[in-house]
């Protein structure tokens, strides 16, 4: 790809220089602050309701204040709430060259239009693996002052395992989005086409069919269903990376061949 | 290389809109090209192909001697453009969007950067971000992109836009100095004939899709001639009198139209001649057609 290092060091600078990464980082932070309110308040609800954390008519049910549940709420957090802000994240690195009427600067150069759309997948794919880390520390940090019980070293492991898996899955389906803000020309297209997604997937996983839509996959993945080993197969993670495939092909094949009209 | 710019049977149709229909373009290296037609008359949509930015549904187009062709691919490193309204990353400072333009160029040059913030007269505003510009400094911004990488072809769609009176004679001097003295081709779409009017050396008129006229530099030399418009009451007896005096003129309705120099630097000459023939002038009058009328007569015929 002829003048990818280029590419990659203008998109790096877009990216600084937005408030994107910030917001998308506050945003995300809400999943283990939330997750760290639920353990306190599940270790002692009698006291979270004198405090007034809860209402008292509040009936607390499913899960118990331990590492193993926080765990899996913030792996859940990667794959759902990933879903939704690492969309925005896409929807931005795509759909601002047109909002911003910047995509016929990005056409007639020497610099292949490969090497810039293969930055810009690079740039999601560092920025929304950074958001995933920063989630999982995040995490640890408020699980400790929270104190959280049930620590080992085998569970951090698993839970790595987890929250990246869920993370990579729902990272691997972004082309889609990508190719919507491109097709769309703009951010909206690609936040229709993610709701419509998310929507998707949950009906999917309700009529037992979650393992062969791609969309489900993730959440599934994270254990938001149950254990993940009943729920899904080889087959789903084919069709997830058979899907990944399709995606950035097209959002490739589009910004070669489509007319640029804006 | 014969030619910069070569178009033949240019055709482009969105849907049932045909926007641009068997176009031929000829532009010579060094030329000074002026490309008008109204709004929506197919320039900017001929600009986008000949930057291989839309697939023509018929025709081809070559740029420096090189066919654009499939998925964008054409001699980019040696074309600047300037195509519709300038943008930029409003984030990002002047410099900062300059210097992506710099690396997307491919040019190892630190310092063209702030050659070229200096050449468009942008260094005070060099660190400040582009969000915060004037449309006439997004313009010099535009420009100074499609400038940076010293182009040997610049394609420039309304180059004149958003500039204020003393921007638009900057700019105009600039591309003046670029095409004389380095040989840089240029070929510039406007809607403001005045601009055209001053800078190309040769001038087509695109009209619903259609170029339906193209001025070289002697048509131009003769539009923007001047004439002595004579208006008597014996129209025969006068043109019988100048024809015998020996002077060239052409008639225009009711108008002997004098073309001879002599006549246009002293009509005072001509008014005492007449009375004195007996064919006394009812009016005399100093006439320069300008691009405007031709254009306005043209696009409007065809309307």
């Amino acid at each position: 790809m002829n003048g990818f290092l280029p590419s990659l060091w203008s998109e790096t600078l877009k990216m600084r220089r937005s408030k994107v990464p910030l917001l998308t980082a506050l945003g995300f932070s809400i999943a283990p602050l939330v997750g760290g309110l639920f353990m306190v308040i599940l270790k002692d609800p009698e006291a979270a309701r004198s405090m007034g954390l809860i209402s008292t008519k509040a009936q607390l049910v499913g899960g118990t204040a331990d590492w193993k549940t926080f765990f899996g709420f913030i792996a859940q957090a990667a794959a759902i709430g990933g879903a939704l802000v690492f969309a925005i994240v896409t929807a931005w690195v795509f759909g601002r060259e047109f909002s911003d009427h910047t995509a016929k600067d990005l056409l007639a150069l020497p610099t292949s239009r490969e090497a810039i759309i293969g930055a810009k997948f690079t740039v999601i794919a560092i920025w929304t693996t950074l958001l995933s880390l920063f989630i999982f520390l995040l995490g640890l940090v408020v699980g400790t002052l929270v104190d959280i019980p049930g620590w080992s070293t085998d569970l951090l492991r698993s839970a790595f395992g987890d929250v990246f898996g869920s993370a990579a899955l729902t990272i691997a389906l972004l082309p889609f989005v990508a190719l919507l803000a491109s097709v769309g020309r703009g951010y909206l297209p690609s936040f229709g086409w993610t709701l419509l997604s998310v929507f998707l997937a949950q009906i999917a996983a309700a009529m037992g069919w979650g393992d062969w839509f791609p969309w489900s996959v993730p959440a599934l993945f994270s254990g938001a269903a149950g254990p993940r080993a009943d729920l899904l197969g080889t087959h789903s993670y084919i069709i997830v990376i058979l899907s990944s495939l399709i995606g950035i092909v097209a959002t490739f094949w589009w910004w070669r061949s489509a007319d640029q009209t804006r | 290389m014969e030619f910069a710019i070569e178009t033949n049977q240019l055709t482009k149709r969105f849907g049932d809109v045909l926007a641009v229909d068997s176009v031929n373009l000829r532009v010579k290296p060094g030329e000074i090209y002026g490309f008008l037609g109204l709004n929506g008359a197919g320039k900017t949509t001929t600009i986008r192909a000949l930057l291989g930015m839309i697939r023509p549904s018929a025709g081809n187009v070559k740029v420096l001697g090189q066919s654009v062709g499939l998925y964008g691919r054409g001699p980019w490193a040696r074309v600047g453009h300037l195509v519709e309204t300038p943008s930029s990353y409003p984030e990002l400072s002047v410099r900062e969007n300059l210097e992506i333009a710099r690396r997307l160029h491919g040019v190892p040059d630190l310092e063209a950067t702030s050659r070229i913030i200096e050449k468009l007269a942008l260094t005070s505003y060099a660190d400040r971000k582009a969000g915060t510009l004037s449309l006439g400094n997004l313009q010099r911004l535009g420009l100074a992109r499609a400038l940076l990488h010293e182009p040997e072809l610049l394609l420039l769609d309304e180059p004149a836009n958003g500039l204020d009176p003393a921007g638009v004679v900057e700019i105009r001097e600039l591309l003046t100095s670029l095409a004389h003295e380095k040989g840089v081709t240029i070929f510039m779409s406007s809607h403001i004939l005045t601009e055209v009017d001053r800078l190309a050396t040769r001038i087509s008129i695109i009209h619903q899709g259609r170029l339906i006229e193209e001025l070289d530099t002697d048509a131009l030399e003769k539009l923007r001639s001047k004439r002595l418009g004579v208006k008597v009451r014996d129209l025969e007896a006068a043109q019988i009198y100048l024809r015998s005096a020996g002077y060239k003129f052409a008639l225009n309705d009711e108008t002997i139209l004098i073309e001879d120099t002599q006549a246009i630097e002293r009509p005072d000459d001509i008014a005492q001649l007449m009375v004195n023939a007996g064919i006394p002038p009812m009016r005399l009058v100093i006439e320069q057609q300008n691009l405007e009328e031709h254009f306005l007569q043209l696009t409007g015929d065809t309307k």
